[in-house]
């Protein structure tokens, strides 16, 4: 038995697991529809896909938010995981789980998995028979990615970089990316036996004035760690940044880049796709408003040449949306994609050139690290800095690089700590800014900033 | 002078953090910032640690009520603590509530200056004139003591 199997065996052997049956998945796999991998839709797609965000606790009611977005038109189902099974807590999650179903409120803010098993989820994916992918936030993910791959989940979202800088003070990001090895391995080997089931890293990261440069980095060695371990299908991801131009130019690099790097380790063959999310900052309070700023993104999208689009809702402001609000984004979206025609081909090859040599640069410091696995490199140069993401709350994290918009709302690198930008790109980010002022404006101006969509 | 600051509790909002911690510097102090997600006792341990004149505490989500409670005893517990100030800002309450209501609550846990909903640099002059008027209130006892 393969050292693999022999984990996955210890793994599946939890507690909360009622009796993980290896061979009967694989057959479910193997025979599973095709309309269920997303990899299958992206191959022979003509338009870009439409996903939602969402999870309910009960099985009943994440079955009923599913209605709504298949009413509504939906081409990739989400399933958003609750905190407590993305720290691995599947007690609270069970306790948490039966009140929501006695008492009919939710106390969760997601589906957990884990607990309701993958012989009664498959039940509600197969009835579906639409691709579905995995929301969570989960460092550790190996027994919730089992679980939603026997459930007939084909795409998985995460990664233990951005799965972890965003939203934890002190895991241990080497143990994130060990975890996360065995997460590629599995989704490798389960896409021999039918299409490929695709991994999709989490692009926005904090959401928080992070400039693309560093994005794009994360993207691309998030790709790289999966792709060496097999993967045949892969998303890159990132999220509106603020200025229109500035989202063309960093979809333009991130394509070209993920398929020089993917050829560089020949695995040129695994489908690299394009991911948009809608707009992830701080959301208008007012509904209409938010509904504005949902169709500006989906306009950008389609700019941006994404495969896939990610909504948000217009109760964005006001916590988790209802799924009218959620089905109603749905159908607006289409809507906007089925109108958008004749689209103006924008390129900004002096923006792009800058953006790909600051890319290139880290890259090439991340990959002269002397250690002697790509993870190793990865993890060493959060360590020391070279790679840097504003506001993450990690400890890990240097928080020695600083972010303000310029006039036209581009996200500019004004202090860029130990990442490598390249002198002549420093200098040409910088000089887009007013770089007078006191630090005291600085600082309202970066709070201005954040918030450019209130 | 040296401030120690963070976010108290299984807080994980970052933002205001790291602008807290750029506005100290760029006002000469010299920062420890512990972060999000700092419990109470780590507070403490690092002002003993660096020797900080001013702990900063924050709060989002408002959790900081529930911990506040617990700032005197666990503060009496350390040994030398007594001119440090005391400082929390912030969103201070889950839910809602009048700054006048939630000002004297949390002056009785402790604490020298409260910031309910205040701007961040409206905040900081708050420290500065305070630590001015202590200062000028030090002089004064020196003096008549002389």
């Amino acid at each position: 038995m393969s050292l693999l199997q022999e984990e996955r065996k210890i793994i599946l052997n939890n507690e909360y697991v009622d009796s993980f049956d290896f061979a009967e998945v694989s057959e479910f796999v193997k025979n599973a529809s095709k309309d269920l991998f997303i990899s299958h839709h992206f191959k022979n797609k003509n338009k870009m896909l439409v996903q939602p965000r969402g999870g309910f606790p009960t099985y009943k009611k994440q079955f009923a938010l599913n209605e709504f977005f298949v009413k509504a038109n939906v081409d990739v189902l989400p399933l958003t995981i609750d905190s407590n099974t993305r720290l691995n807590d599947y007690a609270t999650a069970k306790k948490m789980l039966r009140l929501s179903e006695e008492n009919d409120v939710d106390m969760l803010n997601g589906y957990p998995l884990v607990n309701h098993g993958y012989r009664t989820t498959r039940k509600m994916i197969t009835h579906f028979n639409k691709p579905v992918s995995l929301r969570h936030g989960t460092p550790d993910a190996r027994l919730l990615i089992e679980t939603a791959i026997a459930s007939g989940i084909f795409e998985i979202e995460g990664g233990p970089i951005t799965y972890l800088l965003p939203y934890s003070k002190n895991f241990p990001l080497d143990k994130a990316f060990l975890y996360w090895k065995y997460v590629e391995r599995v989704c490798a080997n389960y896409s021999k036996l039918n299409e490929p089931i695709n991994r999709e890293s989490f692009g926005p990261l904090t959401a928080t004035l992070v400039p693309p440069a560093i994005t794009i980095v994360i993207q691309l060695l998030e790709m790289l760690l999966s792709l060496e371990e097999g993967v045949k299908s892969f998303s890159v991801s990132f999220s509106q940044t603020g200025s229109m131009n500035q989202d063309i130019v960093t979809g333009a690099v991130i394509k070209k880049l993920a398929k020089y790097y993917a050829e560089q380790i020949n695995c040129g063959d695994a489908a690299i796709n394009l991911v948009y999310h809608q707009w992830m900052g701080a959301f208008p309070t007012n509904k209409d408003y938010a509904e504005q700023l949902i169709n500006m993104s989906t306009v950008i999208a389609s700019m941006v040449g994404a495969d896939k689009i990610i909504t948000k809702t217009r109760e964005e402001a006001s916590g988790i949306p209802t799924k009218e609000a959620n089905a109603k984004t749905v159908a607006n979206t289409q809507y906007t994609l089925g109108i958008l025609n004749g689209l103006p081909n924008i390129v900004d090859e002096e923006e792009e050139e800058m953006l790909t040599l600051q890319v290139k640069a880290i890259m090439e410091a991340v990959f002269n690290d002397p250690a002697d696995t790509l993870w190793r490199k990865v993890f060493n140069s959060i360590k020391n800095g070279i790679i840097d993401v504003p506001f993450s709350p990690h400890i890990i994290n240097h928080n020695n690089m600083i972010t303000i918009r310029d006039a036209k709302k581009n996200i500019r690198i004004i202090k860029r700590g130990n990442v490598p930008i390249p002198d002549r790109c420093y200098a040409y980010e910088k000089a887009q800014c007013d770089l007078t002022k006191d630090t005291t404006s600085i600082v309202n101006d970066i709070i201005h900033d954040i918030g450019i969509m209130q | 002078m040296k401030v120690v600051t963070g976010v108290v509790g299984n807080d994980i909002h970052v933002v205001a953090n790291r602008l807290i911690e750029l506005s100290l510097n760029a006002r000469g102090y010299e920062v420890f910032n512990l972060g999000v997600n700092t419990y109470l006792e780590e507070f403490f341990d690092a002002v003993v640690e660096t020797g900080a004149e001013v702990l900063l505490i924050s709060s989002l989500n408002g959790e900081a009520e529930g911990w506040s409670r617990e700032v005197k005893l666990l503060k009496a517990k350390y040994k030398h603590l007594d001119n440090l100030i005391m400082m929390i800002g912030g969103n201070l309450v889950v839910g809602s509530a009048n700054a006048e209501d939630i000002i004297p609550k949390y002056k009785n846990y402790g604490f020298d200056i409260v910031c309910h909903q205040v701007d961040l640099n409206t905040g900081l002059d708050l420290l500065e004139s305070f630590i001015k008027d202590r200062e000028v209130k030090d002089r004064d006892t020196k003096e008549s003591n002389e």
